[in-house]
């Protein structure tokens, strides 16, 4: 095995003779793998965030959300809101501790005669502080909490620095539709960019803001009581939720989503597998059509160089080395198509992730790992070998004498 | 009488061709001795170039025994066999001799790469034997930048890389020019004289074979001819 190093050089030479149908084909392998790494990348990535923030979402929680979660797009669209007789019911529900309503929007804000839009967060100060540090694990960098009903906000860690030019410092003002707000404080990092980069502030002062109806909200966190048995309490919620609908008299019975925190965990978790695996089906396809590229071309090339075949064998070239230098062209196909899908996967990755930087909401960073590299360079090689395979096989299995005959 | 390179016994190669069986060997007897120059003639159809692939050991007879080098090729694997034919033979094809991707100085190095010489020595050689074929100002050109005639000459440096016992040339100057067509055929005869190579070259031209010392002559697969000439005949340019 000592040759591999002269197989590689000849194996080369032949891929630059012929250039342009080399290049064709190994085109064909950059559009699956860059199809495989950039769709992999972003899949891992936004499951890397979901999984960061329910974890950063706590313990033994329970989330009540308006609308059925099965139907995500109808959940986000309707804009259905939980009326001040479901808080209620909520919180008359039995194994409740507290209930922390929130309500959230994208708001225009200006600091320094700059403006942008901003993620704002409402939620009562009086309960809400204290769950939050005990169960969401907020702290501040620096500042102190804010009084409640008065005119502050906290603001996360990436608002800070990120948003904004000028980096915003505590007991500084941002305008929030038309009205001062003083910054008192700095939360460290919440472990998830989307809540990073969000502005807090009192529900009262957040439903003056935006026009919200009082005593409504648009989702809740229930605390459980100790030893109350989490689910038990979520099913209990559930109920009285829609008798609470039924009794007010034409409203439709909406659905309400109640969840608990690890049970949010496996939705999420089960969506995620789904379209990781319709991404790896669909890029597989891909590959698979890149492969028959290749093997189409090392057939064709075998065709034309079945004289050259002759003349190796004829002066020594065991089969071997046949067999090598064509699966080591078809292995280079491969390889460089692999390189070049990697790199422009990875880069679409981090042009999408730069976009949904400047867009809080789609926040996630594309995962691209050293693992996922080299698992797009070894199969895009092992494609490249085994779509060689046959036709390297064919060329090695020529009869010295037949080869030579032929074109003659 | 040292051992013959090459011995073909009562060789028959009989090609299937449908329902017609087609002879084109048909019980041949032939030894090449260590040293020798011999010329095969005959007219197209006679069989001569089954017989240069018995003799090459590219190819298989279907009755007789092909013994190169002492051993029956039908008993070596088709590797063992590639590089015993590697080590002792050089071939000197008519045409598309050379392969096309590689310089005249890495088509010289190849057979030697399959025999397994090293980097440096196998450079050396390549050098060297090109240098005597009268192409040091050639060595790292592509084919495509090479005449007819130097490509030939790469070949022949090719086919001697190794330093093979016995180079087969297959019409080697049927596609050039008388002149160069003479000035390949004193490469050829240089080799066998001066270094004691065995040639073998298969011509129909009577101008190619007065070179050689022994005439093979083929018809319908079977040897009619097989005279020896004097030295002092052969040697009259």
């Amino acid at each position: 095995m000592g040759k591999i190093k002269e197989y590689f050089q000849i194996a080369f030479r032949n891929l630059k003779t012929r250039s342009l149908r080399s290049w064709l084909t190994i085109l064909g392998i950059v559009i699956g793998v860059f199809l495989i790494i950039s769709l992999l990348s972003l899949s891992e990535g936004i499951k890397q965030t979901i999984t960061q923030q329910l974890r950063s979402l706590g313990g033994e929680m329970i989330f009540v959300m308006p609308g059925d979660i099965s139907n995500i797009m109808a959940m986000f669209t309707s804009g259905a809101k939980l009326e001040k007789e479901d808080i209620e019911a909520i919180e008359k529900t039995r194994g409740v501790e507290t209930v922390l309503t929130m309500s959230y929007q994208s708001l225009a804000a200006r600091y320094e005669n700059e403006g942008k839009t901003v993620f704002i967060t409402g939620l009562p100060w009086e309960k809400g502080i204290e769950i939050m540090e005990r169960f969401q694990g907020w702290s501040l960098k620096e500042g102190k909490w804010p009084i409640p009903g008065k005119r502050e906000i906290i603001i996360g860690k990436q608002v800070e620095t990120e948003i904004f030019e000028k980096p915003v410092e505590v007991s500084n003002e941002i305008i929030i539709k038309g009205k001062r707000f003083n910054v008192v404080g700095i939360l460290n990092s919440l472990g998830s960019k989307q809540d990073d980069s969000s502005l807090y502030l009192d529900l009262p002062l957040y439903q003056d803001l935006t026009g919200e109806k009082k005593g409504t909200a648009q989702m809740a966190m229930v605390k459980v009581r100790d030893g109350s048995e989490v689910n038990k309490v979520a099913e209990d919620i559930k109920e009285n939720l829609s008798e609470t609908r039924k009794r007010r008299i034409g409203t439709d019975v909406a659905d309400f989503s109640v969840i608990t925190s690890e049970k949010m965990g496996d939705i999420a978790g089960n969506i995620l597998a789904v379209i990781q695996f319709v991404i790896i089906a669909f890029a597989g396809i891909a590959i698979v059509v890149g492969g028959i590229g290749i093997t189409n071309t090392m057939f064709t090339s075998v065709r034309e160089r079945t004289r050259e075949i002759g003349i190796m064998k004829a002066i020594g070239a065991k089969n071997s080395a046949v067999l090598s230098i064509f699966l080591i062209e078809a292995g280079i196909i491969g390889i460089v198509g692999g390189v070049g899908g990697t790199i422009l996967g990875a880069g679409l990755a981090k042009v999408i992730e730069m976009y949904g930087q400047v867009h809080p909401m789609f926040y996630f960073s594309a995962s691209i790992t050293p693992g996922l590299i080299i698992f797009g360079l070894t199969f895009s090689f092992l494609v490249g070998c085994l779509a060689g395979f046959f036709p390297a096989r064919q060329a090695a299995k020529l009869k010295p004498v037949e080869a030579l005959r032929r074109y003659e | 009488m040292p051992e013959p390179i090459i011995k073909l016994e009562n060789v028959w190669k009989i090609y299937q061709l449908g329902k017609v069986e087609l002879p084109a060997l048909r019980g041949i007897d032939l030894e090449i001795a260590p040293g020798s120059f011999v010329s095969i003639m005959g007219p197209s159809g006679s069989g001569k170039s089954t017989l240069l692939n018995m003799i090459g050991a590219l190819d298989f007879p279907t009755r007789g025994k092909v013994i190169l080098k002492g051993k029956d090729i039908a008993r070596l694997s088709e590797d063992e066999l590639s590089l015993l034919r590697g080590k002792t033979m050089g071939f000197v094809f008519q045409e598309f001799n050379i392969l096309p991707n590689l310089t005249a100085l890495e088509n010289v190095i190849l057979p030697m790469i399959f025999q397994g010489v090293l980097s440096e020595k196998r450079k050396k050689r390549a050098k060297e034997i090109l240098i005597s074929v009268g192409l040091e100002d050639r060595i790292s050109h592509q084919p495509a930048e090479l005449s007819a005639g130097e490509r030939q000459r790469v070949a022949i440096a090719r086919a001697f890389a190794n330093d093979p016992e016995l180079v087969i040339a297959d019409e080697p100057t049927g596609n050039l020019d008388s002149v160069t067509g003479k000035k390949i055929m004193e490469i050829l005869t240089d080799f066998h004289q001066k270094e004691g190579k065995t040639i073998v070259v298969v011509t129909h031209d009577p101008n190619i074979a007065s070179y050689s010392e022994k005439i093979v002559n083929i018809k319908d697969g079977q040897i009619i001819v097989n005279h020896k000439q004097a030295k002092e005949v052969l040697w009259a340019k």
